[in-house]
């Protein structure tokens, strides 16, 4: 036996790992810009839809816009600018007809010119697919004709010559423009490639996904990677310094985070994720680290819903889609109770990193930093007070029979139990009710809060789309969306509300905006949700990458992005 | 030569009943959870709801759906995406995939028999020395880590620490896609199992080396080597190869906590996202997919007896 040769096989055996250890490149350099442009970003889930007219999911959002041209984009301040249209819109006296001037030198990655007869594609084409945004062309006189099979061109478009398109609205829609500034549907496509490459198949190889945007697609592993270029000669203009941007995708958060610290992302935190909350708090409380943390505005609501139509909740039991405007309220008071209970500065202490991931809701459903924001402090339900809670509970429920068996349904995930586990903590300490917490996978709770199926409490969230109130409330409030398995999950459906908004819509917003405020605190006043906290956008960001962003809805686009010298 | 072929084949009769009964029972259970992955926090559509219930057959009843679902797949066609890119097709995604996860599995599975039966063997024949002490302890203290326990440590250490401390010369850099990038996972997934190994390889060589036929082997003079690894070892092996057709479940089963940390686009990590988002397609061929690689390591592992005990014929 031979012992020195069993040791250099030991010895040997415990280097494998070391011998598969990445080196890492450093980066050359030129004047202050690396010469090596090429920005590196991880996500968690791969894109939805890649093509504009099936987009359905906040992910598919910041990867399109850089590839995809609207008439109108919001700027890094949330100003509506316009992009494939030339300026703002005339609108005419009525306010149902919408003429855009387009750019004429406006052309798609493979050269074709963009006309207003490819708008007028592009638009049909998004409302033959009916996706989740098709709801942005419904203004549209034919649209939803469309939409449902019943015809196979929106009547109200029309294009004079070649560089104006004309859009005749069915009723005055003074979020028309706004919608339009939205990276979805109305974004335009190549006629040419898709007829020759199919409907679906165009998205599928990088030759034939072509927009009009700064960048293009160049190779994409589906759930794996992506890789983008800038257009030569893009129509728009300068198309920043990177020359590459690489995501991957399926990258786990913390992982994310430890690749970032290897130099290995450029950020993390863009493309529709968060950063994990353990790190947030592990740069917060880093001297050094904490430069590259950066907390920005988020557009999301996170709260509990009620069901409406029955249940302990209720004003009444209705069926769904009916209205809930029931007097008097049976269930108003206990809303209130629950409301009340809760403290919301401790709860963002606890689920927010100190509260600095998220901020208490005290200003109504709809977030901070949006058109029809009610302010500060203005929701009286958001104000704890545990005593005038247990008043209101026991005023409620007397027999102390409602109280019992209260669940909430929420999707398990880290964040999401931390804030469930404290409201169900604050209800036991506050109310002295035992409330109990049902977590369940994402589509479970989708599906039980569309079809109005929880009697107990639900966690509700939504990111606005868009800055304008008009997005809440047609999509969450309005009774056209309180039946089964439509949008507005707690069937709220008040007739009052309903003509307020629709008399808000049809104004333009900064003469709208008192009647959306109006509607808002309506929502407010019948505690329709219990407003728990606002959400935020984390990104870590390396030192030598500049312009990196969100304003709240959107990531910056990649033109503005650059890396420095490192 | 026969009897190994007829055995071989009543095997794999065997995998596509398995594959049968599997695909059959996964189809079943995940149409019964609640919530569809055509279903967003958007408001939805009715009429669009329908148009894609209709596009994806899943207006039809269960077992049409599934005799659809299995005719295409005999064919090798895994059917479509019904949530991310939806409609793009699986079979070129899901293969891979499982070429991604066997390649991960493979090398874990490499690391698990060289480390654990080298570090087993030398216990053995180090018997109540340091040596023995120190790769017996270790052994117990690697397989009582779960292996998520050791991926999240070994990217603390070959990530952060590895690059702090060679100031980024040297790194694991997390990912797919580069063959630097397979070890460090393999070894996290590895690692446990090979603790395994190596704790049964030094009992049995224990019982091995003392029987005479490895004493007359000493005594007649055959070098260390030849006396451990031809006499000894290969004896030894037989209830570590046992062992073999678990492992190798518990090492593709438990790629999926791997792949998900390390930011591998394998069948893992397919595996939960598509129970997550309701992808009936991605989960049936998922889960199908797994019975048929389980399937045929068990047989491979069977096949290889003979080899190692001529006395084992089919």
């Amino acid at each position: 036996m031979r012992p020195s040769g069993l040791r250099a096989w030991a010895v040997t055996l415990g280097f494998i790992p070391i011998l598969g250890l990445a080196a890492c490149g450093s980066s050359s350099t030129s004047g202050n810009l690396a010469k090596d442009q090429t920005l590196n970003v991880p996500m968690q889930d791969d894109v939805a839809h890649l093509d504009p007219a099936d987009i359905d999911a906040a992910t598919d959002i910041p990867i399109l816009q850089n590839m995809f041209v609207g008439l109108y984009k919001f700027d890094d301040k949330l100003n509506i600018q316009p992009y494939g249209a030339k300026a703002l819109p005339d609108v005419s006296s009525d306010g149902k007809t919408y003429t855009f001037h387009l750019r004429s030198d406006m052309k798609f990655s493979n050269g074709d010119p963009v006309t207003a007869q490819d708008w007028i594609y592009s638009w049909t084409r998004a409302a033959k697919h009916n996706a989740a945004y098709e709801g942005n062309l419904s203004p549209i006189i034919g649209a939803d004709d469309v939409a449902n099979g019943k015809a196979t061109s929106i009547s109200g478009l029309s294009a004079p010559d070649a560089n104006t398109l004309v859009a005749k609205l069915s009723a005055p829609a003074g979020y028309f423009v706004t919608m339009l500034a939205m990276p979805t549907e109305t974004e335009v496509v190549d006629r040419k490639v898709i007829d020759k490459a199919g409907d679906t198949a165009w998205t599928n190889d990088a030759s034939t996904y072509i927009g009009s945007g700064p960048f293009k697609m160049t190779a994409r592993v589906p759930k794996q990677s992506m890789d983008f270029a800038p257009v030569a000669n893009w129509w728009g203009g300068s198309t920043g310094t990177l020359t590459h941007v690489h995501i991957d995708i399926g990258i786990d958060q913390v992982s994310q985070v430890k690749k970032f610290e290897s130099g290995g992302y450029g950020v993390v935190g863009p493309l529709n994720q968060n950063v994990d909350t353990d790190d947030v708090l592990r740069y917060q409380n880093d001297p050094v680290k904490k430069s590259l943390l950066s907390i920005l505005p988020g557009v999301r609501v996170t709260g509990l819903g009620f069901n409406f139509t029955n249940g302990p909740f209720a004003p009444a039991k209705v069926t769904p889609g009916q209205p809930t405007t029931h007097t008097p309220d049976d269930g108003l008071i206990g809303r209130e109770a629950i409301s009340m209970a809760i403290d919301r500065a401790q709860l963002a202490d606890v689920a927010c990193v100190h509260a600095v991931t998220c901020a208490p809701a005290t200003g109504g459903p709809i977030p901070k930093g949006v058109k029809g924001y009610l302010g500060d402090n203005t929701d009286q339900y958001a104000k704890f007070d545990a005593t005038k809670a247990k008043q209101l509970l026991d005023q409620w429920d007397p027999g102390k029979t409602k109280r019992n068996g209260i669940k909430i349904r929420y999707n398990a995930s880290a964040i999401n139990d931390k804030i469930f586990g404290n409201v169900q903590a604050q209800l036991k300490a506050n109310l002295g009710i035992d409330v109990a917490t049902a977590p369940s996978d994402f589509p479970t709770l989708l599906a039980e809060r569309k079809n109005k199926t929880i009697l107990g409490l639900f966690r509700e969230s939504w990111g606005m789309d868009y800055n304008h109130p008009q997005d809440w409330f047609d999509n969450l409030s309005i009774c056209a969306q309180a039946g089964v398995g439509k949008g507005n999950n707690e069937g709220y459906c008040n007739p009052a509300l309903d003509t307020l908004v629709a008399s808000a819509d049809a104004k333009q917003l900064d003469q709208a905006l008192p009647q959306y405020v109006q509607a808002n605190k309506i929502l407010v006043d019948n505690v329709v949700w219990v407003n728990l906290i606002y959400g935020t956008n984390q990104f870590l960001t390396q030192k030598w990458v500049s312009g990196e962003g969100n304003n709240g809805f959107y990531d910056y686009e990649w033109k503005e992005i650059s890396l420095q010298q490192h | 030569m026969r009897g190994t072929l007829v055995y071989t084949g009543q095997r794999l009769v065997l995998i596509a009943f398995t594959a049968l009964a599997v695909s059959s029972i996964v189809f079943i259970g995940i149409h019964l959870q609640p919530g569809s992955s055509l279903l967003t926090d958007r408001p939805s559509n009715p009429v669009r709801l329908q148009q894609l219930l209709h596009q994806f057959n899943l207006d039809l009843p269960w077992p049409q759906q599934y005799w659809i679902w299995l005719t295409h797949a005999i064919r090798g066609d895994m059917g479509v995406s019904l949530s991310s890119n939806r409609g793009e097709s699986l079979t070129p995604v899901l293969l891979r995939e499982a070429g991604v996860s066997m390649t991960l599995g493979f090398f874990a599975i490499l690391f698990t028999i060289f480390v654990g039966i080298g570090l087993g063997t030398l216990a053995a024949i180090r018997q109540n020395t340091w040596v023995d002490y120190v790769a017996s302890t270790a052994a117990v203290i690697t397989y009582s880590i779960p292996p998520f326990v050791w991926a999240f440590l070994l990217i603390i250490v070959t990530v952060t620490y590895l690059y702090t401390l060679t100031g980024g010369a040297i790194y694991e850099d997390i990912g797919w896609g580069k063959p630097e990038q397979i070890p460090v996972p393999a070894l996290a997934l590895g690692l446990p199992y090979a603790a395994i190994v190596a704790r049964l390889t030094r009992a049995s060589m224990l019982e091995v080396i003392r029987q005479d036929y490895v004493r007359t082997a000493w005594a007649k003079g055959l070098t260390g080597r030849v006396v451990v690894v031809r006499h000894a070892l290969r004896n030894a092996l037989i209830p570590v190869v046992t062992i073999l057709g678990p492992l190798v479940t518990a090492i593709i089963t438990g790629s999926v906590v791997i792949e998900f940390l390390f930011g591998i686009p394998g069948l893992g990590k397919e595996f939960v996202n598509s129970i997550l988002s309701r992808d009936y397609n991605i989960t049936v061929a998922v889960f199908t997919a797994y019975a048929v690689i389980v399937g045929f390591a068990n047989l491979a592992v069977d096949l290889s007896y003979p080899l190692l005990d001529p006395r084992i014929r089919y």
